[in-house]
């Protein structure tokens, strides 16, 4: 029932706390890392039928009396560019790498650190997923919250999950790390 | 005081949304942007700058407004949720002022104008030129592939009603014919065989009424039923063109003098029905296999027909002889019938003839059953 401007935007934060609470999620990370398929394994959709996303998706999810909105981004390089387009009011960044794919780690830890570095991402948490833990050459979470350095990030709550969006695996851990963050911090 | 003034500025707000200061341009930046806009389950990136230039006219729109009515925007925040405004209709004026907020419902909205316009241009097409042109309508509709499968059922469901009801006809015409003369025993003959002709080849009735024509004289009423029919045979046989009944139907209105008119002469002269039906022969076994051959449209005799063809020439030939001795019976027992009462030319007649064993009180019903809803099914047909 808010109405919604720009220069009005303090207030319209109060008008929605009359209903359910929405929390905006961006998704991000490498192309072919698992966005789409793990915001469908959120959403209960089937998985057996994404393509490389040229745009973007958005699924709401009702989750811990909350309303979850999450925006899918294409991770192509080409759209990379557009992702800070998003990141506007975001509540919560989660970040997909694709724990297989070794060779492209470091391009990865460079998006992600340049995300982090973003003016509408400044102190906003971020979930990492380790995703296609279900591929027997995946390495393990530890490993890779090791070579991007998560131990270093000090101005915000982080959180490294390893899963498999095709079988769902660790998913839901993911999600009920979100929901206690978001719940915490807007207390 | 505060509730007055509330209201006051929610009736402002939504007089303003239905003047022409708003609509104009939203509308026109509606209809100029949402063409890339479809219901496909992804978004494109083209969208989100599109949503952003709707913000700032949104914005630029309302400051303006503002201005000018001369309030500031904490009051039309409140106007905005206060419970007046809160109602069904009011929520649908609100919406595209929501829609700068929810991209969700913008996209909604972009996607039904899209689809507006596109019906709408669909829509003067059709009044420009009567029809749609090629490219507009060959596309695999899955919805018009079905309702073509429908027609094509129904129209084969009208057919085969219709031979029915034909059958049923020239059955009556043999009675009444029976009825008057004795003393016709020749030149029945013809009559039964156009009526086997219908049964058997499903043939248009076209054919049919050349028959009758040639063989006696048909009452006028008769011979309009049988137009209007042929007519209709003949659109059933356009309209499905897929199906192998229709096909033979639509070969056999080509040429209209089929067997029956042919043949007849010849055979009437040679044979009695009744010692052609208990015979048996070679000759006769080889005339309902040449006759399913003209029939199929085949004009290779028959011995240099492949082996699945000669065998589809088989089945059909016994088909038709298995017609055929059914109407014979069936002439036999109506001739038995005859003797005994005239009362049955009337087919309506609930009689249960006792005096005909051969004939049960079942198949009577039966038979009647028929009657009626060939009946009806023509009147539906005629009246269409």
């Amino acid at each position: 029932m808010g109405e919604a401007q720009k220069g009005l935007l303090s207030v319209i934060e109060k008008l929605k706390g009359t209903t359910e609470q929405e929390v905006r999620i961006v998704l991000l990370g490498l192309d072919n890392a698992g966005k789409t398929t793990l915001l469908k394994s959120l959403a209960s959709e089937d998985v057996n039928t994404i393509t490389p996303t040229q745009g973007f998706n958005i699924k709401s999810v009702a989750s811990h009396g909350m309303k979850l909105n999450v925006w899918d981004i294409g991770g192509q390089r080409k759209i990379r560019p557009f992702w800070k387009k998003y990141l506007e009011n975001t509540d919560l960044l989660i970040y997909v790498i694709d724990s297989a794919d070794k060779k492209r780690f470091e391009e990865t830890g460079l998006e992600l650190s340049e995300l982090i570095d973003e003016e509408n991402l400044k102190g906003v948490p971020v979930l990492i997923f380790a995703n296609k833990q279900d591929l027997a050459t995946a390495s393990p979470a530890s490993e890779i919250a090791e070579g991007l350095n998560l131990h270093t990030y000090r101005d915000r709550e982080w959180q490294i999950q390893a899963c498999s969006a095709v079988s769902g695996e660790g998913v839901q851990d993911g999600m009920n790390w979100i929901c206690n963050n978001i719940v915490n911090r807007k207390k | 005081m505060a509730e007055d003034d509330r209201e006051w500025v929610v009736e402002s707000i939504v007089g303003y949304l239905g003047s022409p200061e708003w609509v104009i341009p939203v509308t026109d930046f509606m209809e100029n942007k949402c063409t890339v806009f479809d219901d496909e389950d992804e978004n494109k990136l083209s969208y989100t700058e599109i949503h952003q230039q709707y913000k700032k006219l949104v914005e630029k729109l309302l400051e303006n407004y503002m201005q000018e009515v001369g309030i500031n925007e904490q009051q039309f925040l409140d106007a905005c949720t206060s419970p007046f405004a809160k109602s069904k209709t009011l929520q649908i004026v609100f919406q595209p002022v929501l829609a700068t907020d929810d991209f969700q419902m913008f996209r909604s909205l972009m996607v039904q104008k899209n689809m507006e316009l596109q019906l709408q241009a669909l829509r003067v097409i059709k009044e420009r030129n009567g029809a749609l042109p090629d490219c507009l309508t060959d596309g695999t509709d899955v919805m018009t592939e079905l309702q073509q499968q429908e027609m094509r059922i129904l129209q084969e469901v009208l057919k085969k009603s219709k031979e029915e009801y034909d059958e049923e006809m020239s059955m009556r015409m043999l009675l009444e014919e029976e009825v008057g003369s004795t003393s016709r025993s020749s030149s029945d003959k013809p009559v039964r065989e156009s009526g086997e002709a219908q049964q058997e080849t499903s043939a248009s009735s076209q054919q049919n009424s050349t028959a009758k024509v040639n063989s006696k004289p048909v009452s006028k009423e008769e011979t309009k039923a049988t137009a209007t029919g042929g007519r209709d045979g003949k659109n059933s046989a356009k309209g499905s063109s897929s199906s192998k009944l229709t096909t033979d139907c639509g070969s056999n209105g080509l040429e209209p003098r089929v067997l029956p008119a042919v043949r007849a002469p010849v055979k009437s002269s040679e044979l009695p029905s009744t010692k052609e039906q208990s015979s048996s022969s070679q000759t006769a076994a080889e005339a309902w296999v040449e006759e399913a051959r003209k029939e199929a449209g085949i004009s290779k005799p028959y011995t240099e027909l492949s082996l699945s063809q000669q065998e589809q020439l088989q089945q059909r030939a016994a088909y038709l002889r298995q017609q055929r001795d059914k109407l014979h019976a069936l002439k036999k027992e109506q001739q038995k019938s005859k003797q005994s009462s005239t009362a049955e030319e009337t087919p309506s007649n609930p009689t249960p003839a006792p005096a005909t064993p051969e004939i049960s009180v079942e198949e009577k019903k039966k038979l009647q059953k028929r009657k009626h809803l060939a009946d009806k099914l023509k009147e539906e047909v005629i009246k269409k």
